[in-house]
């Protein structure tokens, strides 16, 4: 027990650095969803509003996460797509979330904790991730 | 399927979930593949309903600072190429193998949980130096004890390669597999319970992300059903995270192993018996 007392008291001058990307990947996470759940919502009611059907059905064809959000923006153009486009919009907030998560993550072990080790394992996981969203 | 019923069906399974501490694709795929849908595309829908759960819930516990970020960020690097992998097996597997499987992980799971509930955490007395210098310790202060812990995680070297099974699987079903995780950081790598159920809350994230990108270039992703999911879920978990404060664990435990035995028996049948 001395000897856990003694490792944790040793610890506690680098645990209580990460003070700050603890808060930042909070409430990075809790605004991206709080966000994505809004545009669905909005997306879903506005069509009901108008109407009257709350299902809808687009078969997408392949593509990838850039292509799926700029298609979907140029629906924009078109004002019976509008709801739709909100409902893109909250999916791809979503998918976003995360990845800005890692992103941020990234650098504030590179730029606050200058820990390049980690800066290295999450820019590996940003890597990745960005190859995924790329992915055709 | 109507909306109504896919939005009920996921408020079920988003409740159930956060309950159980499971995450709501265990419950939700065999519910839609029970109501007719193909179970590609229930594990395409629900994988992305994972990330909003998982994000959800992580933010809180980030916040509270139980979550291990480093533990998380190291298993992260492992998982998501896990998923990649697993999700595009699922686009050329059959779904009688698809089927199987998910029995299968429903059961281990079952297992996983039911062995749980007779372990205590023990502290690592040795870190290995892998693990030492991968920094993995932290500490935390526990409510119900009302004493900051201190641990060392340990066997990172076991932990890494494992978890990128866990991911695989994560991927291939469109499920969170925290059970899987949470197994993982008890057992292999030593972290304190309430730890290593909030640390793999956060990596489900990223996962599920890595899954979705490849049923997304899939074009398996319909919006119009994701999104009655996804707020479904969304709105079941977090009912239920209200609701875990006032029942008893057990109670709640002893609810959920009992279904999840009954969905693992009848996926395994569906899936020999070629449904």
């Amino acid at each position: 027990m001395a000897r856990e007392q003694a490792l944790a008291n040793s610890e506690k001058a680098e645990t209580h650095r990460h003070f700050d990307m603890e808060v930042l990947i909070g409430y990075i996470l809790l605004v991206g969803v709080l966000l994505s759940v809004a545009l669905l919502i909005i997306g879903l009611l506005w069509r009901w509003a108008r109407t009257g059907n709350l299902r809808f059905h687009h078969a997408l064809v392949g593509m990838n996460f850039f292509e799926f959000v700029l298609t979907s923006l140029r629906q924009m153009a078109s004002h019976d797509l509008r709801p739709r486009v909100m409902v893109n919009m909250g999916i791809a907030v979503l998918m976003l979330t995360p990845f800005v998560r890692v992103l941020a993550s990234v650098f504030y072990f590179a730029l606050v904790e200058r820990n390049w080790k980690y800066t290295l394992f999450t820019g590996f996981v940003l890597g990745v991730l960005s190859y995924s969203l790329f992915l055709r | 399927m109507s909306f109504h019923i896919l939005f009920l069906v996921s408020i079920l399974a988003g409740f159930v979930g956060a309950m159980s501490g499971m995450g709501g694709g265990v419950i939700l795929i065999p519910v839609l593949t029970f109501l007719g849908m193909d179970i590609k595309n229930a594990i395409a829908v629900s994988i992305v309903s994972v990330i909003a759960t998982s994000s959800g819930s992580a933010s809180a516990y980030v916040r509270d600072r139980i979550t291990n970020l480093k533990v998380g960020m190291f298993l992260e690097m492992f998982t998501i190429v896990g998923a990649l992998a697993g999700a595009a097996i699922t686009l050329v597997s059959g779904r009688r193998f698809l089927f199987i499987l998910f029995g299968v992980v429903l059961l281990s799971s079952w297992f996983a949980l039911f062995r749980q509930r007779h372990e205590g955490w023990r502290p690592t007395i040795c870190q290995d130096p892998f693990s030492h210098w991968l920094e993995l310790h932290g500490s935390y202060y526990d409510q119900s004890i009302q004493e900051t812990l201190s641990y060392h995680g340990t066997r990172a070297y076991l932990g890494g390669p494992l978890m990128f099974g866990a991911g695989m699987i994560a991927g291939l079903l469109g499920i969170g597999a925290g059970a899987l995780k949470v197994l993982i950081h008890d057992l292999v790598m030593r972290l304190p319970p309430k730890v290593s159920t909030t640390t793999s809350n956060l990596i489900i994230g990223v996962t599920a992300l890595a899954g979705t990108s490849v049923y997304l270039s899939a074009g398996m992703i319909d919006p119009g059903l994701a999104a009655p999911v996804i707020l479904g879920v969304v709105f079941g978990a977090t009912l239920g995270t209200r609701l875990l404060v006032r029942l008893t664990n057990q109670m709640v435990r002893r609810i959920f192993l009992g279904v999840l035995l009954i969905l693992g028996v009848e996926m395994i049948i569906r899936g020999v018996a070629g449904v």
